[in-house]
């Protein structure tokens, strides 16, 4: 069965023999990495951790979607930048960091912003995606349009000392919809004063999504699926909300009011 | 009565609560920045005063986190 | 010397924990189940602990014997998949 598909190199089973060695994982499972294709959006917070970890996993192909350069505020989480990055595209200081760590993979940078327009020809290429932005318009569009194309996603939201993560698989589990139903309005979310973070917080749930997409594709363990996972690291609480699908749903539900995608309007600065 | 809130068990010294009184006596301090959920239905935020909350009710709130940057 | 027929060999001699099992793993995932894998290891933790670790994957050891060199052969019967 996977006869054929063995041809990892001396190195490579160096590499990856941590995974292999895992019961769960395995040859079969490296070989599954190998051939995986994910999308990573935003080269954040969120995304730089993912972007390491998964490169480091040696998914085989990674595109990661970010608009913005690197700024010296960016460096106190953002780990896969680095001071002397400051004024260069994110997209590219993160396909530097990716392919120095593992040369066998290959990194699409997309130096772009995700819009309704353009969105669902993007995520169609890929296996997974790990949502890591940094604003609810955009948290919502990739759902919508991972649910239109049946493309199974990880979400994340981080504020202050806090994160929450929940897996969808499209048609199978709960979507972020199913939670949260709408953006919040526009006024109530958190202004810039309010909305510092932790670095660390990034980091933890950075690598929370990224395992998701690790056991996602290898098949292992059981998914942050119909759970909203979320954790209050002021007093390293992790707390488990079961959720289901709603019939009502507007995305996911019987009778989709959702038909087409559109731009929520963006607020306030990006925590 | 008695409602599980996010897990924690509370009682209340009525037979009916509506959602944003039980927001107000949670202390959530941005009730917008929350999605409720009740026996595992999502309750629509427009929802949330005609809501009742009665006896035994299992009530989860799910927070807005939009960072990720 | 057993009368069991092998279908794959490795020689892990003088290869070290864990990457003995690793090996051990990738021939072991080129079998189908039922076939037989030999595997030639060191004494000392290698013999302690890949037997171990195989069995715990669901394979048998059918045959463990003692090289005249102090090495050890196994024999694995490649189990679930």
């Amino acid at each position: 069965m996977v006869k054929k598909m063995i041809d990892f190199t001396e190195e490579q089973l160096e590499r990856y023999s941590r995974h292999i060695l895992l019961a769960d994982v395995g040859v079969e499972g490296q070989i599954r990495l190998s051939s995986a294709r994910v999308l990573i959006i935003g080269a954040g917070g969120l995304g730089a951790p993912v972007a390491l970890y998964l490169a480091a996993a040696g998914v085989g192909t990674i595109g990661i979607v970010d608009n913005d350069i690197v700024e010296v505020s960016n460096l106190q989480r953002q780990v896969c930048h680095f001071h002397n990055n400051i004024g260069k595209a994110k997209v590219e200081s993160a396909r530097e960091k990716m392919k120095a760590i593992n040369p066998d993979i290959t990194v699409i940078p997309l130096e772009k912003y995700l819009v309704a327009d353009n969105i669902r020809e993007i995520i169609r290429d890929y296996d997974f995606v790990v949502e890591g932005s940094d604003n609810f318009p955009t948290k919502f569009l990739v759902n919508d349009a991972c649910v239109m194309e049946s493309i199974p996603f990880s979400i994340g939201g981080i504020l202050r000392f806090d994160g929450q993560a929940m897996t969808i698989v499209p048609g199978e589990s709960a979507c972020y919809r199913c939670a949260f139903r709408n953006p919040p309005p526009p006024d109530a979310v958190p202004s810039c004063s309010e909305a510092g973070v932790l670095g660390a917080i990034a980091g933890m749930l950075g690598t929370i999504q990224a395992a998701e997409t690790l056991k996602f594709i290898t098949g292992a363990g059981s998914l942050l699926t119909d759970t909203l996972l979320s954790f209050d690291a002021k007093n390293m609480d992790f707390h488990k909300v079961r959720l289901q699908r709603q019939d009502d749903c507007a995305i996911c539900g019987k009778e989709p009011s959702i038909r087409t995608l559109v731009d929520y309007e963006q607020t306030t600065c990006g925590i | 009565m008695h409602i599980t809130v996010n897990g924690e068990n509370k009682e209340f010294d009525t037979s009916s609560l509506p959602i944003t009184t039980l927001l107000e006596v949670a202390k959530v301090e941005s009730p917008d920045m929350v999605s409720v959920q009740v026996n595992g239905k999502v309750i629509d935020r427009t929802l949330y005063a005609d809501t009742l909350l009665r006896d035994n009710d299992e009530v989860d709130f799910l927070y807005f986190m939009g960072g990720g940057a | 010397m057993s009368t069991i027929t092998t279908d794959a060999s490795r020689d892990c001699r003088n290869v070290g924990c864990p990457m003995n099992m690793v090996y051990t793993k990738v021939e072991l995932a080129k079998l189908s189940p039922g076939q037989v894998l030999e595997v030639i290891l060191d004494d000392g933790p290698p013999i302690n602990n890949v037997p171990k670790s195989v069995v715990l994957e669901g394979h048998a050891i059918l045959e463990k014997s003692r090289c005249d060199d102090g090495t050890w052969r196994i024999l694995i019967r490649c189990g679930k998949k």
